[in-house]
């Protein structure tokens, strides 16, 4: 069992173990219920688990699919019973899982947040102590005596999204995305999941995107075929897990994936109306290599010199964004990357809000291969997505020599 | 002695747990009724009237069949049609309820599939909404027959009624998610019922051969109590009695096996 340390636990599972059962005949589930007797054939999905997770932790969760994450969750969340063990949750667990799944469409928005609420055990004084500030959050207000069937499925889930953040939850579970929405409001449900983090509220966060993960978790937990498979601090697990995944020959997801929008694949240079713009965009991108600008460029490897030139267009009401760049091999695993934020460098944006920032890749150390770059815009803590720009530039680098590998280390040699 | 205690802690939850959801969970029965009047109700000009419509034009029908068509206002003392839509309003209420209670774990398999859904709710769900549709109906149709001391005394029958079909639904509920032909069936089963209980005839009606039936039957207890309370008559205590035991009786194992199946409900659906 591993125990966090802390003194004031949230969650506690001891043991707690899921399979679920598969019946010949329906009538055979009843009898089973009636008599007491065994009819079922079962498979596990969870094999017994232990954890302890004090208040204010964020907790990560990472496996590949089938490893048991969406299990573990959804008991937590309470939509599941444990087959085996003992599960306890002191506190109001709020689930970011299906969002919208208990709204009735024939239902106004007003009614539906009522029912929600209710579902949450939230009491008629409690729901409209919160309405105010759920429908200010989605931003829906003229639509909320309407039928939910008539909002879009943006409006659903700001508005679902907008119930359960506000439910006031200790506990809150999130798969897979940090953000919902697209635009402002993905901004805006990404700073409001920060805010429960710097408030203290336990945290558990499931994706497929360990850079976020690494970031933002103060303990991961790897499954595995239903079982713990590493347990402990994130840079542990997140690099036994990242070996695991290679070694799988997996296909591994670049470090960020959930791009909030994405800009046109082949493009090298990004043009966003101005009128458009809500939240921070990419303006332009120039890849050079030795001074020579084009989409796909032959490289010499420990020669070269790349620069990478983004230019973006900030927004007053928000930070001054930052810029993160990742190099990629040709079977799509991270080969390098690079960030403003992890190097210090604070960007800065002009009267007009543009701003450029660019990185220059020296000798350039990678040996033979086909590599590709994508450039992110990142907010300013370098963890929220605004555009992901895939394929800026393509590079086939070639060798004189012959080194093994990926990557030419500096190195000196010495003849004793 | 702790089988003893076991079983004393099972009985006390199977009265409390059911009984008491309804008033631990107001706020989420309140907006599940709004769901379900929303269901049934939206796009109609009526609106919230419809369902309250619904049974009161079945007795109308009934009324203009029995009393106008076939002309029995005047048959035997109070009159065949007093008799039969006060015993008819109370049956359509039961059978309603049943009915649904096949499909309940379906219905709301929505919701407790995705989200932390109280089950407990679900058999007050296939309860309220019918006690809402029928108590006004029958105390309506009790003033227009019976007078106004009858009307006040209609106020509890539909309620005690669906209190003590309580563990019927909570049967019906498992059997019908497990057990498709059950739900099928059961309109049928309940038909063969209705013409075994006296409703659309007086109790004496019935052959002396097949006089069995009304005594194994409780929901001919149900009319004999109903028409005595309405019309003011001594009470059969030994009615009472025998509803009473048999929903002891049968609510402990209904509820066990209803909070047995909430593991399976959620894999299920």
């Amino acid at each position: 069992m591993v125990d966090s340390g802390f003194g004031n636990k949230v969650i506690s599972l001891i043991g707690v173990g899921k399979s679920y059962r598969s019946y010949t005949r329906d009538i055979d589930r009843a009898l089973e219920i009636l008599t007491g007797k065994v009819r079922h054939y079962q498979y596990d999905a969870l094999q017994p688990l232990s954890l302890q997770v004090a208040k204010g932790e964020v907790i990560g969760v990472v496996g590949k699919n089938g490893a048991g994450k969406s299990t573990l969750l959804k008991l937590l969340a309470g939509t599941l019973q444990p087959s085996s063990g003992q599960l306890e949750i002191n506190g109001r667990v709020s689930a970011i899982l299906e969002l919208g799944a208990s709204f009735h469409p024939e239902m106004t928005g007003h009614d539906n947040v009522y029912l929600t609420c209710a579902i949450q055990g939230l009491s008629r004084q409690e729901t409209a102590a919160a309405y105010e500030a759920i429908v200010n959050f989605a931003g829906i207000g003229e639509f909320m005596q309407r039928p939910v069937k008539t909002y879009s499925s943006g409006m659903v889930m700001r508005l679902a999204f907008a119930i359960a953040t506000h439910v006031d939850p200790d506990i809150l579970i999130i798969d897979e995305a940090l953000s919902v929405g697209d635009g402002v409001f993905a901004r805006r449900s990404f700073d409001r999941i920060m805010e429960f983090r710097q408030a203290g509220k336990t945290i558990f966060f499931c994706s497929h995107s360990l850079y976020q993960v690494e970031a933002l978790c103060d303990r991961v937990l790897w499954l595995d075929g239903g079982r713990v498979r590493a347990e402990g601090a994130p840079a542990k697990v997140i690099t036994a897990y990242g070996d695991f995944l290679q070694q799988e020959s997996a296909i591994v997801q670049p470090p960020l994936v959930t791009a909030t929008a994405e800009a046109a694949s082949t493009a090298t240079t990004v043009a966003t109306p101005v009128a458009a713009q809500a939240v921070p965009r990419v303006m332009a991108v120039k890849v050079r290599v030795d001074g020579t600008e084009a989409r796909v460029h032959a490289v010499q490897s420990g020669k070269s010199r790349i620069e990478v030139e983004v230019r973006f267009l900030s927004v007053a009401a928000l930070p001054v964004p930052s810029v993160g760049l990742v190099i990629l091999g040709g079977d799509g695993r991270y080969v390098a990357s690079m960030g403003t934020v992890n190097d210090g460098i604070a960007l800065r944006a002009g009267a007009d809000l543009t701003g450029s920032v660019m990185v220059t890749l020296p000798d350039f150390p990678l040996l033979k291969g086909c590599y590709v770059i994508e450039v992110y815009l990142l907010c300013e803590q370098g963890l929220h997505i605004y555009e992901r720009v895939r394929q800026v530039a393509e590079l086939n680098v070639e060798q004189r020599g012959l080194e093994l590998g990926i990557v030419t280390l500096p190195h000196q040699w010495q003849v004793l | 002695m702790t089988f003893l205690l076991r079983l004393l802690r099972l009985c006390a939850d199977s009265l409390s747990i059911p009984l008491l959801a309804p008033v631990k969970h107001r706020a989420l029965v309140r907006m599940l009724v709004q769901r379900e009047i929303a269901s049934r109700t939206s796009g109609t000009a009526l609106g919230r009237l419809w369902p309250l419509l619904q049974p009161a034009l079945q007795i109308l029908g009934f009324w203009f069949l029995f009393a106008v068509v076939y002309d029995m206002r005047n048959v035997r003392g109070p009159g065949f049609a007093q008799y039969m839509l006060l015993s008819m309003l109370p049956w359509l209420c039961f059978s309603e309820v049943l009915v649904r209670a096949t499909g309940l774990f379906r219905e709301f398999s929505p919701l407790f599939t995705r989200s932390r859904f109280p089950l407990e709710v679900l058999p007050t769900m296939a309860l309220v909404m019918p006690m809402l549709v029928y108590t006004p109906v029958l105390v309506l149709t009790a003033m227009w027959l019976l007078g106004l001391v009858a009307a006040l005394k209609a106020v509890v029958v539909i309620p005690l009624l669906l209190v003590w079909t309580l563990p019927l639904v909570l049967l019906c509920a498992v059997a019908g998610l497990f057990v498709r032909d059950f739900g099928q069936a059961l309109p049928f089963v309940l038909t063969l019922l209705m013409y075994l209980t006296p409703i659309l005839y007086f109790p004496d009606m019935l052959p002396a051969g097949m006089r069995i039936w009304l005594w194994l039957n409780p929901m001919s207890d149900w009319m004999l109590l109903i028409h005595a309370w309405l019309n003011g008559g001594v009470l059969p205590l030994e009615s009472v009695a025998r509803l009473l035991a048999l929903w002891l009786l049968l609510l402990v194992p209904c509820w066990l096996w209803f909070r047995r199946t909430e593991l399976h409900v959620r894999e299920l659906l």
